[in-house]
């Protein structure tokens, strides 16, 4: 039975459910806004990168190089027009 | 149709392995897709017009059902390859039906809560807010739909045929799918939920 | 009768109707042509089903060259229309439709299939590959592109065209008439299937080259293919989302663009860029590419600058996508905002220019031949330079309040866009169409209409930077004599109808090399230097007989200068993928989806929606293990080619 649940899997189940309980701490605690993002931040980017690793086994093949180039390319684009969206349509519009 | 057995099963094939390589540039694109409703929900979030805004319409426990609910999906769903990679044909069979029915859950969670928001007078048309709100939580929903039916052909699949190359193929890439589904969420979570709680 | 009223076209005119006839007519002939030849089973079998990337790739040059027509009609009625003053050739409501599926048709429906042709038809054979990756999401893609461009061309002759520009902006796209549902669906159609071409070609670029091909020995326009694809994958989820919001919009009653309950129009025009500014670089790379292999096959001497060639291409397509403000910079953003995008938008200048100096480069000292493709080439160089340039002046955010929503901007565009990028699909038509068919295109006629395109591009749109500074209004359907734009106006419309000479003599080119041109060609005319040319031709459905080993980045040449031997080893037997009519009937059900949803049929929209699902649900279950082509059916082959 044990042989169906490696201590990788498991530790990283445990590990997300501590990160949510973490990024919870917003919602409970009172904390200013730069505080409170940052922990979203910190716990959302470490919450995806264990589920790339630790699940998804990104890095287990050749492709490696290519699979990673790729997230990181999406998410480099993605937040360039997150925040440029915000930056022209919001932040910056008169 | 070369096999090449020192490999798991689902990259046995160059078949396979092209479809591994070529569903990871997929969730590129799904990357950008769910980037794009964030940077308009952010856009968005304040111009509420007449309708309520987040802060009044979220309510935590909900939320925190469907992201447990997710996470222990995701979970098994690991579990499932894993023991498919053991070659553990009906342990890998119970873990994914276990996934599909920790699916089955969220969705019902989620179709309560918008329920609820309508209730609330956040409807679909009531302002920009609610628009993307429910946009961005149905885009999600139904990527979640989509996966529910998959995941019950491929089991029907691997009930059928065992494990094969074909099966153990699209089990993995359907494992892909599922966590990538799970890593939005969290940024739903995070971001749509929590951010307009705090 | 109420229920069909919807299907009346609200701004009528003589030539509408005069279209439908001819449509209606275009269509019978060819029904009747191809019972009368007993072709629909040839049809089915040898196109419709098809997942070979040779023929998918064929079929999009030819939607792509039908579109071109369609799109120059349109360009020539508008300049017809601007000649003169006053002029009551069309009224504002047409002009409007016109412009707006002039753009649409040109960008879209035109250079987008011209581009994926390219890809299709060459990426395989220059790396070495038997066909791409997923070789029937591949005829998906083709399809859905293809009852995509259908579902918005009948836009006009069914229910009313849409007329808010090619950039539809809210709240102008009301959807007073079903236009703008036109738009939104058929785009959304469309670009599904490009987003998966994206896919297909970026997972058979980097998985499917052959042996000895490393990344920094693949052609330059494998390399092109491959950044496009990129842009493509990453760019295209952008107007998925944004068409849906904007479908959602106008069908469902949502108000991410309105003007009331909070919703912003500008978001429409934000996200509209934020995919629109990387699917400019989508078409120019590929362009570039093409133009990279011409120069150098026809200096007869390498590449100058290989490596700064691939890293220019890598970093425009970074840029390409932190740019986008600058089509919008008089929106109503900060000086801080617009001085960001300003500056991103200017460093593109830097890549670009690169890759100028490095063709310059490669014709210095190369033993230049002028062939009808190189010429094309040689003419690109100056005037795509040009267009370069008022892209610099029109980067700077300041400047561009002068120039926003005027003829320099119309000007600059149409001046990267033909010189850069029809001049490459032109030239690279002429360049390929040997391999795909047997023979070659008349040079004479070749270079004529290379000249007289020049020369009517320079008439038609310089005259417009003059108009544009002086304040002539895009998009405005006439202009008071008063304003002395008449003059420069009528000489922009010779300059058109001298372009549409030209394509007309692309036609006449086709029909006099399809009779005349010798058959008896190599299969490599042009001496050139990459793998595509070292096949038979035609070449054969599995491409390689056995597959080529390479040692750099222009494999052919080694073998003719460095004794190089591409093809080591015996026969094997080949895996090919089958052939499937799923691709093509989906596509069909999403034609009935998307006419459904533009005149809101509800009943119709589910039924096919569940048809869309069958038909995955089917795929699924579905089990396809391909075939095999064997030995002895690889020597037959072989030796027939070979001529023995």
């Amino acid at each position: 039975m044990s042989e169906l649940f490696p201590l990788k899997q498991v530790m990283g189940f445990v590990f997300s459910l501590v990160l949510t309980a973490v990024a919870l701490g917003v919602y409970y605690f009172d904390m200013s806004f730069a505080v409170g993002m940052t922990v979203l931040l910190v716990t959302a980017f470490l919450q995806a990168g264990l589920q790339l690793v630790v699940f998804m086994h990104a890095g287990e093949t050749e492709d490696k190089g290519a699979i990673y180039t790729n997230v990181y390319y999406g998410v480099i684009i993605a937040l360039v027009t997150v925040f440029g969206t915000l930056l022209a349509l919001v932040w910056d519009m008169g | 149709m070369k096999i090449d057995h020192s490999l798991p099963l689902e990259y046995s094939t160059e078949e396979n392995r092209l479809k591994i390589f070529g569903f990871w540039i997929f969730l590129g694109a799904e990357i950008m897709l769910f980037a794009t409703l964030f940077a308009s929900y952010f856009t968005l979030y304040n111009r509420t017009g007449s309708g309520p805004n987040g802060a009044e319409i979220f309510h935590i426990t909900p939320v925190l059902l469907e992201t447990i609910l997710l996470l222990t999906s995701s979970f098994t769903i690991g579990l499932g390859v894993h023991a498919m990679r053991l070659g553990r044909q009906k342990a890998m069979m119970g873990f994914f039906v276990v996934t599909l029915l920790l699916g089955l859950a969220f969705l019902g969670v989620e179709i309560f809560e918008f329920v609820t928001y309508v209730h609330e007078g956040a409807g679909l048309q009531t302002s920009a807010f609610t628009s993307i709100l429910l946009t961005t939580l149905g885009t999600h929903g139904a990527h979640v739909t989509v996966g529910l039916f998959w995941g019950l052909y491929i089991l029907i699949q691997v009930k059928r045929d065992g494990l094969t190359p074909e099966t153990g193929n699209k089990s993995f890439i359907f494992s892909l799918y599922w966590h990538f589904l799970d890593v939005v969420w969290i940024f739903i979570f995070s971001f749509i939920y929590l951010k307009g709680m705090m | 009768m109420e229920f069909f009223e919807r299907f009346a076209i609200p701004h009528p005119s003589i030539a509408i109707y005069a279209s439908m006839v001819a449509a209606g007519l275009t269509m019978i002939a060819v029904i009747a042509g191809l019972t009368y030849f007993k072709k629909w089973g040839y049809l089915w079998r040898e196109w419709i089903t098809t997942v070979d990337h040779k023929r998918i790739g064929i079929m999009y040059l030819i939607s792509a060259l039908l579109m071109l027509f369609r799109g120059g009609v349109d360009a020539i009625m508008m300049r017809a229309q601007l000649a003169v003053p006053e002029n009551k050739l069309l009224d504002a409501q047409h002009y409007n439709e016109i412009f707006t599926t002039h753009g649409v048709v040109m960008i879209l429906f035109m250079a987008m299939p011209f581009i994926i042709f390219f890809m299709n038809f060459v990426v395989p054979l220059q790396i070495g590959a038997r066909d791409v990756a997923f070789p029937r999401l591949n005829a998906l893609s083709f399809w859905l592109f293809f009852m995509g461009a259908m579902l918005f061309n009948i836009s006009f002759m069914v229910g009313g065209s849409p007329d808010a520009g090619w950039t539809s902006y809210f709240p102008l796209a009301d959807g007073e008439s079903v236009g703008s549902h036109y738009y939104m669906i058929a785009i959304q159609i469309a670009g599904i299937g490009t987003l998966m071409t994206g896919i297909n070609f970026i997972t058979t670029i980097l998985k499917m080259r052959a042996p000895g091909m490393t990344l920094m020995k693949m052609p330059m326009f494998t390399w092109a293919s491959l950044i496009t694809s990129v842009i493509i994958v990453f760019a295209f989820p952008v107007l998925t989302v944004a068409l849906a919001m904007g479908t959602m919009d106008l069908l469902f009653g949502t108000q991410f663009f309105t003007l009331d309950n909070g919703g912003m129009a500008m978001l429409w025009a934000n996200l509209f860029w934020v995919w629109g500014h990387p699917e400019v670089y989508i078409l120019i790379l590929p362009a570039f590419g093409i133009y990279s292999e011409i120069i150098s096959t026809f200096s007869r001497r390498n590449l100058y600058g290989y490596k700064s060639m691939v890293g220019s291409m890598v970093l425009i397509s970074l840029l390409s996508f932190v740019v986008w403000a600058h089509h919008f910079f008089t929106m109503g953003q900060g000086a801080f905002a617009n001085s960001i995008f300003s500056i991103t938008t200017m460093a593109i200048a830097v890549p670009t220019g690169v890759k100028i100096f490095n063709w310059l480069l490669t014709l210095w000292k190369g033993k230049i031949e002028f062939t009808t493709p190189m010429l094309y080439s040689t003419l690109f160089i100056p005037l795509f330079t040009l267009g370069g340039v008022t892209g610099v002046m029109l980067a700077m955010s300041a400047a561009d309040y002068q120039y926003h929503n005027t003829m320099f901007l119309v000007a600059h565009f149409h001046n990267v866009i033909i010189p850069g990028v029809v001049f490459a699909m032109l030239a690279g038509l002429t360049f390929y169409w040997p391999k795909m068919f047997g023979f070659m295109l008349n040079e004479k006629i070749g270079k004529w209409t290379a000249w007289l395109l020049s020369i009517g591009f320079l008439l038609a749109f310089m005259p417009m930077y003059v108009t544009g500074l002086d304040g002539q209004a895009r998009r405005m359907y006439t202009y008071s004599e008063s304003t002395g734009f008449g003059p420069l106006n009528m000489v922009s419309f010779i300059g058109a109808a001298i372009m549409a000479v030209g394509f007309v003599l692309i036609v006449y080119n086709i029909y006099y090399s399809v009779r005349y041109a010798s058959r008896d060609i190599s299969a490599d005319p042009w001496d050139a230097r990459t793998l595509e040319w070292a096949t038979h031709t035609p070449v054969p459905e599995y491409n390689f007989a056995i597959t080529p080993e390479v040692a750099s980045s222009e494999a052919l040449w080694d073998v003719k200068k460095k004794d190089h031997v591409l093809f080591k080893g015996d026969y094997e037997k080949i895996h090919m993928p089958n052939n499937s009519g799923v691709p093509f009937i989906m596509s069909c059900i999403f034609f009935a989806w998307g006419f459904s949803l533009v005149f809101s049929l509800w009943i119709p929209a589910i039924i096919t929606t569940i048809g869309i699902f069958v038909c995955m649900t089917l795929r699924s279950f579905e089990k396809d293990h391909g075939h095999y082509i064997s030995v002895k059916e690889i020597e037959d082959t072989e030796s027939e080619l070979r001529g023995a």
